[in-house]
């Protein structure tokens, strides 16, 4: 960095005389490289154990277990998730229809610009897997829906998507 | 003919503006830094496109591993020292059965009612757990929480 150079003195003491001269400044070199070092060691630590993404969540809303909503049936979407991830969705008493999750979303703005008074409840099957839910509350969120509930997935549901297959 | 030995010139290049800007970003990151606390246990997070912020205080992690144990977290350490006893203060979260997750909750929110419940389960979860701690919460009343997902990276 700045040279090996330690203490170099520039000039000469200033002899002893009767007259004082003013001493000359010495100029003082420190040797930086070690604390440049470690500043460097640290920058670079730190700069590999940062982690700048915190996590993000998903806020749900859901109503108190005691209050009931009545909705017409004509109004009321029901996606249903089986336990090896197939989906259905029906509206009312239709018979239900198997959909893709990649469809899921164009299938949601449709239904929804049709009704504007559609709720959707999302039923998935107990031994279902967590993403397939989270999957489709983000399709829900990304499709602006924010009229859903979640419901546990019954036999009698189940016996209602048998009619589909 | 023999070349004339040249005479090397020490080069002599002035670091500073590098060791300032090495200094600079070094003070920057010490600062940012936020280590991140040992987990109980590890999940994977499911993926989505919310972009909410998880809160950084006052929370109640509830953890739902890939085989289904429920594990209950606060971020005070002194909460958790009131709550699942002294030897327990310095672990992220406890394995808890359904029953005393209702009291353990319960006994959270009473101590402290600013604190908001996140629910952080692996993305293989069974849903059955998920839906039953679910049910807890709402019948503990509570019926706003957050479910801790990774942003989506397609």
């Amino acid at each position: 960095m700045a040279g090996g150079g330690d203490f170099a003195p520039t000039g000469g003491r200033a002899k002893k005389g009767k007259k004082r001269k003013p001493t000359k400044r010495l100029g003082i070199r420190i040797d930086m490289t070690p604390m440049v070092d470690i500043a460097f060691l640290l920058l670079t630590f730190f700069m590999l154990t940062t982690v700048f993404r915190a996590p993000q969540t998903m806020e749900l809303n859901m109503p108190p277990s005691e209050v009931t909503v009545e909705i017409a049936e004509s109004n009321l979407m029901t996606l249903r998730i089986l336990d090896d991830g197939t989906m259905f969705w029906n509206i009312g008493i239709e018979i239900p229809e198997r959909v893709e999750m990649k469809d899921l979303r164009k299938l949601l703005i449709e239904r929804n610009k049709q009704n504007p008074k559609l709720v959707t409840l999302v039923k998935v099957d107990r031994k279902g897997k967590y993403y397939q839910m989270v999957d489709i509350l983000d399709e829900l969120q990304l499709a602006n829906v924010g009229r859903f509930s979640l419901a546990p997935l019954t036999d009698v549901d189940k016996k209602e998507v048998a009619k589909a297959i | 003919m023999k070349k004339p030995h040249k005479k090397r010139v020490p080069i002599r290049i002035d670091m500073t503006p590098m060791v300032d800007v090495a200094f600079l970003l070094l003070t920057f990151f010490m600062l940012t830094t936020q280590f991140k606390p040992p987990e109980e246990v590890d999940v994977i997070l499911p993926d989505s496109n919310s972009v909410i912020k998880l809160p950084e205080r006052d929370v109640i992690t509830l953890t739902i591993s890939k085989t289904g144990e429920v594990f209950m977290g606060v971020d005070s350490q002194f909460l958790r020292a009131s709550l699942f006893g002294d030897e327990n203060k310095l672990r992220m979260a406890v394995q808890l059965d359904m029953p005393t997750l209702t009291s353990k909750l319960i006994e959270a929110r009473t101590r402290n009612a600013k604190l908001r419940t996140v629910l952080k389960c692996d993305k293989d979860a069974e849903y059955g757990v998920v839906m039953d701690v679910m049910d807890i919460l709402l019948k503990t009343n509570i019926s706003r929480f957050n479910l801790v997902t990774n942003l989506e990276t397609s």
